[in-house]
């Protein structure tokens, strides 16, 4: 006898999202970074900024720590990156 | 009811238990296959359509549909009076307070501690005494673990993937109790979060796994926690959590009882008794040199207010046991909710 049975997982239904064009160059572009909370996470961003200024010539870098590596980062820090920045690093680790 | 969800079909019972387990849709254990029929009287249990949405998962992009459920519901082992628990359960997961996406995804591991309160624990046999996080209950068994799947089948928390849990811990298949409010010194749990003795709620909490300890030396309050502030003290993962969830077994229950103290009484000797010094923290390597502008000799509490210790009654009547249950990162990013369980239909 056959036996029918139903999908448990969430079926994907197609959706658009719409991507901010990357710039083609880091020339004089302000850049945020985001500290997730971990532990040394400022150190390395603290050196991703140089190598972006150094050797990519980025014009200059903000780093603001959000509340918890588990959640987005609050309002404010959004605020602040979209009117001060032009690119934004972000990421995860242990 | 009209069922939505893609179908597959197999030629048995035997060969639809291997296709879930083929498709990477169980916990490791096998499962009840989902049918029509058994979905059905999942969903005539409650009043909600299969398409109604009863969580969205900001950070996943997810909404979790009352039909998916009600197949992960099947898939776990549940009756179908279970499903409003379940309901609730899953709305709180979606609480921003709650956090889904940290003790969810992080490397550390934690499991969705659920309490059940009120006259709905005993209507479904949910067990508040013996073996309390053993096995042996249905109720307890299936509603942990329909959560449980509901998170790695509809919202993609699949261990090393989006579930990125360095050791995880047994209470990822379940970790589903009821308060013993009968024997309880105290009033129920839930009435501390604004709830009425005879209304059913879920706490969910974001927790690592029970640590047990004895103590049967002493018959007073006092001593009793204090071999529990000894077992807590340097309990933390990262030097403090964000609230830790405090379990008295049947014995030390009858001891508060007998010594009158009261669920604050018993918050605020914890919170004291269980301070280190920054310096002894910066020893063990609990807190990190950033702390070192501050006075190492000053102390540093376990959790951010005594409130932040959740004091619970359940568990078997012979026996000196109880246990703390740390909860998982830190006040920012996950703490306990309570919702309530509407009505069993």
């Amino acid at each position: 006898m056959t036996i029918q049975i139903y999908d448990p997982t969430t079926e994907v239904k197609g959706r658009q999202i719409q991507y901010q064009n990357r710039p083609k160059s880091l020339k004089g572009l302000r850049i945020g970074l985001v500290d997730n909370t971990k532990h040394n996470s400022d150190q390395i961003l603290i050196r991703i900024a140089g190598i972006l200024e150094k050797e990519y010539g980025a014009k200059s870098h903000i780093i603001r720590k959000k509340k918890s590596a588990g959640a987005a980062p609050h309002q404010s820090i959004v605020d602040e990156f979209k009117s001060q920045c032009d690119v934004i690093v972000a990421g995860i680790g242990d | 009811m009209t069922l939505t969800s893609k179908t597959h079909s197999t030629e048995d019972i035997g060969s639809a238990i291997e296709l879930c387990y083929s498709n990477g849709w169980t916990d490791g254990l096998p499962v009840v296959p989902p049918t029509a029929e058994r979905i059905n009287q999942m969903l005539e249990a409650i009043d909600l359509a299969p398409a109604h949405q009863v969580a969205f998962i900001e950070n996943r992009q997810i909404s979790v549909t009352v039909e998916k459920i009600a197949i992960n519901a099947v898939m776990a082992g549940c009756k179908p009076e279970y499903m409003p628990v379940i309901i609730a359960a899953v709305g709180a997961l979606a609480d921003p307070k709650y956090g889904y996406h940290g003790p969810a995804t992080s490397t550390g591991g934690a499991a969705v501690f659920m309490l059940i309160n009120g006259p709905i624990a005993k209507q479904l046999h949910i067990n508040s005494g013996d073996n309390l996080f053993g096995p042996g209950w249905r109720a307890n068994a299936t509603i942990g673990r329909a959560i449980r799947l509901i998170m790695r089948n509809i919202i993609g928390t699949i261990p090393g993937e989006l579930d990125r849990s360095c050791l995880g811990h047994g209470g990822k298949y379940s970790f589903c109790i009821a308060e013993n409010e009968e024997s309880s010194p105290w009033p129920a749990f839930h009435t501390t979060r604004g709830f009425a003795a005879d209304e059913n709620a879920v706490t969910i909490f974001a927790a690592y796994a029970p640590h047990q300890y004895s103590n049967r030396l002493s018959a007073t309050a006092e001593g009793v926690l204090t071999t529990a502030c000894a077992h807590m003290r340097i309990s933390a993962g990262t030097a403090r959590q964000p609230q830790y969830a405090m379990v008295f077994g049947g014995e030390h229950q009858d001891i508060m009882k007998k010594s009158g103290w009261t669920r604050k009484n018993v918050q605020d000797y914890v919170f004291e008794h269980t301070q280190n010094t920054i310096l002894d923290l910066q020893k063990i390597y609990m807190l990190s040199d950033s702390y070192l502008n501050s006075d190492g000799s000053s102390q540093y509490a376990l959790v951010e207010t005594p409130d932040d210790l959740l004091v619970i009654a359940a568990g078997g009547f012979a026996g000196v046991q109880s246990a703390f249950i740390p909860g998982w990162g830190g006040k920012n990013g996950s703490q306990s909710v309570t919702y309530p369980i509407k009505s069993i239909k």
